[in-house]
């Protein structure tokens, strides 16, 4: 499969963040995403997913905005089709919803995604956060459930938060994690990372990144947005692109990343 | 087979049966529809003389002011006292064919097969079915409809009934007393644990009948029970009254908890009174949920009369369009050492107004009494409302109390994560909300904790478009 990102020109309250970004990610492909404070990185995460805040724009200009999976344009879909069409997004700072667990999001999340790819194999969710039903999607409850252990013991998660308040509460190390888990459990094509490595101790960032190589290897693509090179020294991305200002003005392989560690992006600045 | 949007404006359990009675008072109420009531029920003369008393005492009282708006309550046009069926039922499959078809259809069947032995199920002004587990009565243990309570037991009821609510307390406490019918007679002796919760079911079932349900619980030294009631009723076009009083008496070291789910159709007015007396290291837990009704008025309350006795107040409220939910708690503080919690959580949407009305008051003497309040509100839309009315009346210095209030919407940020992960908007929301009153809905036992959940989803699911 093929995520293309075409001439995407994104705007918040009239002012226009994204200029015009074309990004072609490949099934089984890590990309890094890589610029300065203030350059859009986030703003592509959250325009992917079709964030509310966003307006993508084709006011004026010739060439339209798109995001294709393979030749679907899925900028029309709402948030929620574009997850079950098979995008995946990390959040940077994901938001606290208290007394929805995370193993309930995540059986609820994971039938849907299910159902959308298996029509009418499953009933919808009734009651996602205190249905007592033995399926998910077309797993036994117990092995579903033993599934998603298996993924929170690889990155060293307590068993605890999986029955808590997702985030509630939890520290920013346990919230990048958790976020990682949902990558893992849940079906998709593409995943986003935003900024996952940040506050990371070294150990966790093992751990995470030891995540991506495992999606990536069940042909997952994978998009990095960070600050650093240090998460690419354990997932060494195909494709690094330099996004400054709204415009990606540079793309190249993983020495590319290597460069700007050490100068920075002064060069694409002046 | 389909359930309809609740949101239409038809109320998802809107469907009701033929009405087959072999007695019906006429509507409205005077002093001879009292004695009648009374005589019709073959009761002890103190009984009538009581019912007399609160009729005279209801007939002077006013309306209360301080809460919801009353004023369009029209007691003249009220059924008091409906008897629907001659005989009583023992068991399930003698209920007459339609009654047992309006459980099905509100899904009691579930909670019903695995609980039938403790079920007493309610249909309109009488209890007509009822099992008592054999092992309960082995025990010693009285669970009765209040009519047979009275009858069988009738100093017991006379040594406890009114002692906790008495009729002058409220102008609905005297309104019940004097035309009461139903409710549950409780009795536990010293030292019994009930392992099962009893569990009664009550419908309302006929235009303009109101429900007087009266219920009596008492539970001596160290004994342990929990009474589980819960209800939906079917829609009308003229405004129904349901004032039930509820009186617990809680003996020392006993613990009771009490759980209530009401989903009264939306044209209710649910005015309900509630007090627990809480004797030395006594334990009383209301864990209480309000869905439906036009307005509800409920506080329960609890009365902690001896050293180191505790209360709970477990809430969750829920007004959608044209309903007001003003509930609540009450703790009362006689006694030393004594604890009290109240946690109140409500939910408003689609012009809905929730009230959170408190009251802790700490008498003298009442040194080292500790008490906590946390009410929190999830406000839907802009169009509804949340409004908090804690009373704190503290008359001793060596206390601890807390009170903590949160208002909220559902953010923006909390609904782009849970689409972000594939669930659609008002599943999402649901989600918030079922996760909002986690907390409370925890305690509830699993049917009824089910039930609330997908309540809270189908009024949510239907609030999009």
């Amino acid at each position: 499969m093929k995520l293309t990102i075409s001439h995407l020109r994104a705007s918040v309250e009239g002012k226009e963040i994204l200029h015009g970004v074309d990004m072609v990610i490949k099934s089984g492909e890590v990309h890094a995403v890589m610029g300065p404070n203030g350059s859009g990185k986030s703003t592509l995460a959250s325009v992917l997913l079709g964030h509310p805040a966003y307006t993508v724009g084709t006011k004026g200009k010739k060439t339209a905005s798109a995001i294709l999976l393979d030749k679907k344009n899925i900028l029309s879909l709402a948030t929620e089709d574009r997850a079950t069409a098979g995008l995946f997004l990390a959040f940077q700072s994901p938001i606290a919803i208290p007394g929805v667990t995370v193993m309930n999001l995540l059986r609820a999340s994971y039938e849907l995604r299910h159902a959308a790819k298996h029509p009418k194999k499953t009933e919808p969710v009734q009651n996602p956060v205190l249905a007592r039903r033995f399926q998910v999607g077309s797993m036994a409850i117990g092995d579903f459930m033993n599934m998603v252990k298996a993924h929170a013991k690889t990155l060293r998660l307590s068993e605890d938060l999986l029955n808590r308040g997702i985030h509630d509460g939890f520290s920013g190390g346990e919230r990048k994690k958790i976020e990682m888990l949902q990558a893992l459990v849940l079906p998709h094509e593409f995943a986003v990372f935003d900024e996952i490595d940040t506050g990371l101790d070294v150990d966790a960032l093992r751990a995470v990144s030891k995540g991506i190589r495992v999606l990536r290897n069940k042909g997952v693509g994978v998009l990095i947005i960070t600050h650093y090179q240090r998460i690419l020294r354990y997932v060494k991305p195909d494709v690094v692109h330099i996004l400054v200002a709204g415009n990606v003005v540079d793309t190249g392989d993983y020495t590319l990343a290597k460069r700007i560690e050490t100068k920075g992006y002064g060069v694409y600045l002046s | 087979m389909k359930t309809k949007s609740p949101i239409s404006g038809k109320y998802k359990y809107g469907f009701h049966k033929p009405e087959h009675y072999v007695f019906k008072s006429a509507r409205g109420l005077d002093i001879e529809g009292v004695r009648n009531i009374s005589l019709h029920k073959h009761e002890p003369a103190w009984m009538l003389e009581r019912r007399v008393m609160a009729h005279m005492i209801f007939t002077k009282k006013a309306l209360p002011t301080w809460g919801a708006d009353l004023s369009t309550i029209k007691f003249d046009d009220i059924f008091y006292y409906i008897k629907p069926t001659d005989k009583k039922a023992n068991r399930w499959e003698d209920l007459p064919p339609e009654i047992r078809d309006t459980y099905d259809r509100i899904g009691i069947p579930e909670a019903e097969k695995k609980f039938l032995a403790g079920v007493s199920a309610q249909y309109e002004s009488e209890v007509v079915y009822k099992s008592i587990q054999n092992s309960l009565s082995k025990k010693g243990v009285i669970f009765l409809d209040m009519d047979s309570g009275l009858r069988q037991y009738p100093d017991l009821v006379r040594q406890y009934f009114g002692t906790v609510i008495p009729s002058g307390d409220n102008k609905f406490a005297a309104l019940n007393t004097s035309v009461w019918s139903g409710g549950s007679f409780v009795y536990v002796p010293k030292g019994v644990h009930v392992d099962l919760p009893l569990q009664a079911y009550f419908r309302i079932n006929a235009a303009n009948m109101g429900q007087f349900e009266r219920t009596l619980i008492i539970a001596e030294e160290g004994s342990y029970v929990h009474y589980v009631e819960g209800c939906t009723a079917p829609i009308y076009s003229t405004d129904s009254l349901h004032s039930a009083v509820v009186e617990i008496i809680v003996k020392k070291g006993a613990r009771v908890r009490y759980t209530t789910i009401q989903n009264w159709s939306n044209n209710v007015y649910n005015l309900v009174t509630k007090r627990a007396r809480v004797e030395e290291e006594g334990t009383m837990e209301w864990v209480d949920g309000n869905l439906g009704s036009k307005v509800t008025m409920k506080y329960p309350s609890v009365y902690l009369m001896g050293r180191k006795a505790r209360g709970e107040v477990l809430s969750i409220a829920y007004a959608g369009p044209n309903q007001h939910q003003d509930a609540g708690g009450k703790a009362v503080h006689y006694a030393p050492e004594t604890t009290s919690q109240i946690i109140s959580k409500s939910i408003s949407r689609g012009g809905g107004r929730t009230s959170y009305r408190g009251l802790v008051e700490v008498f003298p003497g009442a040194h080292y009494c500790k008490s906590k309040v946390v009410c929190d509100a999830l406000i839907l839309d802009d169009s509804s409302r949340s409004d908090t009315y804690p009373t704190m009346k503290i008359n001793e210095h060596q206390t601890q109390i807390e009170h903590e209030a949160t208002v909220s919407k559902i953010g923006d940020e909390q609904l782009f994560y849970l689409e972000s992960r594939g669930i659609s908007k008002p599943q999402a929301e649901s989600m918030i909300v079922n996760g909002f009153i986690e907390p409370i809905v925890r305690e509830l036992p699993l049917e009824y904790a089910v039930e609330m959940n997908r309540l809270i989803q189908l009024q949510m699911e239907g609030s999009v478009g």
